[in-house]
């Protein structure tokens, strides 16, 4: 398996499977659409627009339409205005209406999007990764944090905390950073953006996140401040099962 | 007699008369109700349906989010690792 690596969205990106050169494209695709630090990328102009209503994309409607899908399965745990506020953001097709001033960050979700996006372009088995979050064609091993490795056989898998950048996650229900006990938690997904938002939720729901995760029967690897590692019950059941 | 004969027929006509109307007055009336209640605009004629993506779409998509994957023990060594970016 010839694996790829290159930078893209802030992170690395690891491909197998796929031309790197059209992964790159989808991932430029997303980026200069949805990056806050384009001034302008669609999600910038949108931000900056004073009018009530405007008109986006078809990629933009899509993506904020599963963000508010994300939002609403979540209670807002995983929220694209950061602040409580996505009922307020409504879409109709192409059409968004929201207060103005109503601003949207869609990093909750747009990585792995993404990431499912760039895996259509696998032929045969493979993977793409963004910064650790990882959709996989066929069955791929896959290192963990603080040592291990286990067998993503379909979906996705990704890891959400405050190893690499402190404390990046906010909690919405506070506005404030994230103080879960954990500081990282892997979960498995249908997709990587189903990961992705497991990953998210288990983390910023502290000592909740492994019942959470049981009650959608998702495996999901916490590490604790300390080092403790603990696993879901569906994390184990999936390791003792072959 | 014969001139009072001709009253009560002329009555009995003009009451027929009346009924005839009265009659005719309730059903054009009954029909414009009826025909109003079911085609004058702006009265729907069933439940609204909401304009956004049937819920049948949005189960799946919530299936699709809160569904796990397929995980199993390692065999090789790992191409990639997972970790917060």
């Amino acid at each position: 398996m010839n694996v790829h690596h290159f930078q893209a969205m802030g992170c690395e990106i690891v491909v197998a499977g796929a031309e790197p050169a059209a992964v790159a494209a989808v991932f430029e695709e997303w980026e200069d659409a949805f990056s806050l630090f384009r001034p302008d990328s669609e999600l910038s102009r949108v931000n900056r627009s004073t009018g009530s209503v405007v008109a986006v994309s078809p990629l933009f409607a899509r993506t904020l339409q599963v963000a508010l899908d994300v939002a609403a399965e979540t209670d807002g745990l995983v929220d694209p205005t950061l602040c409580g506020k996505w009922r307020e953001a409504r879409l109709g097709g192409r059409i968004l209406s929201r207060p103005p001033g109503l601003a949207l960050d869609l990093n909750g979700v747009v990585k792995s999007l993404a990431v499912d996006a760039a895996a259509e372009l696998i032929s045969d088995d493979g993977f793409v990764s963004a910064g650790g979050d990882i959709a996989v064609h066929g069955a791929v091993d896959v290192a963990l944090p603080h040592g291990g490795a286990i067998r993503v056989v379909e979906g996705g898998l990704a890891t959400s905390g405050t190893a690499s950048r402190g404390q990046h996650l906010l909690d919405p229900r506070t506005g404030e950073p994230s103080d879960s006990p954990w500081e990282q938690v892997t979960a498995s997904g249908s997709s990587c953006l189903a990961a992705d938002v497991a990953a998210k939720v288990a983390f910023l729901l502290g000592a909740g996140g492994p019942a959470w995760l049981d009650e959608r029967e998702i495996a999901g690897r916490f590490v604790a401040r300390d080092g403790e590692i603990v696993e879901s019950s569906h994390w184990r059941g999936a390791l003792a099962c072959t | 007699m014969a001139a009072d004969s001709r009253i009560e027929r002329a009555r009995a006509r003009a009451r027929s008369a009346k009924a005839v109307i009265a009659t005719g007055t309730l059903l054009v009336f009954g029909v414009a109700f009826v025909g109003a209640k079911i085609h004058a605009p702006g009265h729907a004629k069933g439940n609204a349906k909401p304009l956004d993506a049937p819920k049948s779409f949005k189960r799946a998509v919530k299936r699709s989010i809160a569904q796990g994957g397929q995980i199993a023990p390692a065999v090789q060594v790992p191409p990639v690792a997972t970790s917060t970016s």
